[in-house]
């Protein structure tokens, strides 16, 4: 699905089909070993952190597609590419991901990512440039910082040097590593600068938080674990690994008590494809209306019961949409963790109080399947944009 | 025990205390010999013998305070590290103990690790394990052993220990026999009780051996993944790592995934139990209720098992 090689990728430009959707580019680059390839295998190909050491050299670009709301085409390049050999125009992209070994204090990197700020900035004046300072879980905190404050210093000096109009580009500077949940958050901060929809997700997450009483809510793509947008309350870095981690757990779990019984019952009841929403219910967001507005009309309506939610309330069998819920304690009075799929590919996750979990739960689920609804309307216009682009 | 630097105090750390991986490289070798108390299920106490393995230290060890070390022992492990240069002199000390084990523990349970198997090539990893499983039982002699292949890194360490535990608990069959009764009252495909701090596997549902297991058994049907309960205990033990890093502490869990739906909560004061069910008309809710209402049964029978 979202391991297509390079190489079918090659044939399939050629011969100018299935080649409707237009991607949004990230350019990958860094010196040799910097760990590009190692960030795209771990985000987007479940390579356990440990195993990135058995990576090959890339030796050449290789070309990687991810779907999520905004169809991706992830770049990853050799250490010795350069901006004639690219084989592409700076124009093309949407983002630059620069990475640097924070050990790294020399100056080739430096060089090399001026060098292609410069060529960019020429082409290309609304490209983000973003540098994942990266394996920094090798340094104690005191270098860590240090580290990341020279490189920070070097590129800023040398773009000065260059011409001062450079002065004025902005650089988003991330400490990253395989090996913690730095590099997702940091991913996840360039992703949000491409999805044009983002504000409309902002909303129903913050009208999700304010109707449950929810101190933080995100909706996350599963498969990379990456947060596609958030409420607007700051994230806090342990909240974002503990979601990650909860992701984490439930997705391991699902394979371990698997049936692999012949026409498990099961199999039928989770229809991947979603259908459209019911028409007899007041119509979800849209991007003519505000989506707060009419959320906020949608759930002062008197509470339903999970019994009765407009979701398939005539079809004999329900739509099942997995959900899960996880309470710790002993903060009081108590979190819940809840996560609710509301795409194939996307997850609600929520902290909320657990006194609304248990009491309220009806409150809850009605938000959840709204939220579902206005993700969904979303999606589809996105799917629509893209499509109608590439042809 | 096991030569210095084989793994035992990592080991230890991670099964006894919320210890992740990451950090045991800072624990210094073990120097001497380290006598943990270990409360298992509130009663049950394991005293893990730690030696240093500093050879000189350990020669002496060994002969001198051979009935101190070997006396009223229930499980003896041994940890070799997989990667050792020296494993003739590895060999030597652990036939001395064998020895010591036989002449002051008979009824002793001999466990054998094969630890840092994640030093070993994926694709190597069971021709590795297979010889020095030979050649381990050839130096064991007459004594009956059982062997493992354990890393830090994943859910080996958990079967290991769980069998290790296991053995420990006298009523498991009965605690078994239960649970079975449970889980047909919930219509659970199968119910898995886990020891609370250390989510090691105490017992399950279902018959302990395939050869007990029957056409009819729910797990036999569902043909689940061998290696379920292993990687439950460090999924849910690397989450409660998780949760204990934002000083939450956690507390139950109720899923409604396509595969399957179940519930983990609190069964007796030091167990949780894990409801799986297939059946897509079960709700979690329910599993919860038949939960609350087993937990004065499960209190009795862990009591009548472990005061003794
Ligand atoms: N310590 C550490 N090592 C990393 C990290 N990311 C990648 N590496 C290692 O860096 C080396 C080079 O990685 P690779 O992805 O091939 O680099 P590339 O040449 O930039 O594609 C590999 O041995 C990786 O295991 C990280 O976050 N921390
Ligand atoms: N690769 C690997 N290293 C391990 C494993 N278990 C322990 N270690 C490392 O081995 C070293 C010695 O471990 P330690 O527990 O102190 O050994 P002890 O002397 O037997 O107590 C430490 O650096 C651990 O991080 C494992 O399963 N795999
Ligand atoms: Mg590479």
């Amino acid at each position: 699905m979202m391991s297509s090689s390079s190489q079918s990728y090659v044939n399939a430009a050629k011969h100018g089909q299935n080649i409707s959707v237009q991607r949004t580019k990230i350019l990958l680059l860094g010196t040799r070993r910097s760990g590009k390839t190692s960030i795209q295998q771990v985000l987007f190909h479940h390579l356990p952190a440990k195993q990135t050491f058995y990576l090959e050299p890339t030796m050449r670009v290789a070309k990687h597609e991810f779907d999520t709301v905004i169809p991706l085409e992830i770049w990853d390049c050799p250490g010795n590419i350069t901006v004639d050999s690219l084989g592409a125009s700076l124009a093309d992209f949407a983002t630059i991901i620069f990475v640097i070994d924070i050990r790294d204090l020399y100056q080739q990197p430096v060089s090399k990512l001026v060098e292609f700020i410069v060529a960019a900035c020429q082409v290309n004046p609304d490209i983000n440039f973003e540098v994942f300072v990266h394996k920094a879980e090798k340094l104690q905190e005191d270098d860590k910082i240090e580290n990341f404050r020279q490189i920070h210093e070097r590129v800023v000096d040398r773009l000065a040097d260059e011409s001062p109009e450079y002065e004025q580009v902005p650089l988003n500077f991330h400490l990253t590593s395989v090996y913690d949940h730095s590099l997702q958050e940091a991913f996840s901060r360039v992703l949000h600068k491409l999805i044009d929809s983002l504000p409309y997700l902002e909303d129903l997450l913050n009208v999700f938080c304010l109707n449950t009483s929810s101190p933080k809510a995100f909706l996350f793509d599963t498969a990379s674990k990456l947060y596609l947008a958030t409420d607007s309350s700051p994230v806090d870095q342990a909240t974002h690994n503990l979601c990650c981690d909860y992701l984490q757990m439930l997705t391991s779990f699902g394979p371990l008590y698997k049936s692999n019984a012949e026409g498990d019952i099961r199999a039928h009841l989770f229809s991947p494809t979603p259908t459209p929403p019911p028409t007899a219910t007041p119509s979800p967001p849209s991007f003519s209306t505000s989506p707060s507005s009419t959320l906020k009309a949608c759930v002062q309506s008197p509470p339903h019961t999970p019994s009765n939610l407009p979701l398939d309330a005539r079809n004999a069998k329900p739509l099942f949409y997995p959900s899960a819920a996880t309470s710790l304690s002993p903060s009081h009075p108590g979190t819940t963790l809840s996560y609710h799929l509301v795409t194939p590919h996307l997850a609600l996750l929520a902290l909320l109080p657990t006194t609304i979990y248990d009491m309220r739960r009806g409150l809850v689920e009605w938000n959840v399947v709204w939220f579902r609804e206005g993700v969904r309307e979303i999606w589809e216009v996105e799917k629509e944009r893209s499509n109608a682009e590439g042809v | 025990m096991g030569a210095s630097g084989s793994g035992k105090t990592s080991m230890r750390s991670m099964i006894f205390s919320n210890n992740p991986a990451s950090l045991t490289s800072r624990l210094g070798a073990t120097i001497d010999v380290e006598q943990n108390h270990v409360r298992f299920l509130g009663d049950l106490i394991l005293n893990l013998w730690d030696c240093g393995g500093q050879d000189a230290f350990m020669d002496s060890y060994l002969t001198t305070q051979r009935p101190t070390i070997f006396s009223h022992v229930g499980v003896m492990i041994y940890v070799f590290d997989v990667e050792t240069r020296e494993m003739n002199k590895d060999l030597e000390y652990y036939r001395d103990c064998l020895e010591g084990l036989t002449q002051f523990s008979k009824e002793a349970n001999v466990f054998l690790l094969v630890h840092k198997m994640d030093l070993v090539r994926e694709g190597e990893r069971a021709i590795v394990f297979q010889r020095k499983v030979a050649e381990l039982e050839k130096a064991s002699g007459e004594t009956a052993v059982k062997v493992y292949g354990t890393s830090i890194f994943d859910e080996s360490l958990y079967k290991a220990w769980s069998s290790i535990v296991n053995t420990l608990i006298p009523n498991a069959r009965n605690l078994s026999k239960h649970l079975r009764i449970f889980a047909e009252a919930c219509s659970a495909t199968e119910v898995v009780l886990f020891e609370r701090t250390t989510f090691l596997v105490i017992a399950t549902s279902s018959p302990a051996d395939s050869s007990e297991s029957f056409s009819s058994d729910p797990v036999a049907v569902h043909a689940l993944d061998p290696k379920r309960y292993e990687r439950t205990s460090e999924l849910i033990k690397s989450f409660k790592q998780s949760c204990s890093r934002l000083r939450e502490e956690f507390n139950s869990l109720e899923l409604e995934l396509a595969e399957f739906t179940a519930v983990l909560d609190e069964m007796t004061k030091n167990t949780y139990v894990l409801v799986v069910v297939h059946n897509p008309v079960i709700e979690t809710a329910a599993i919860k209720m038949n939960i609350q209402m087993a937990r004065r049964k499960f209190e009795e029978l862990q009591g009548d098992s472990l005061v003794s």
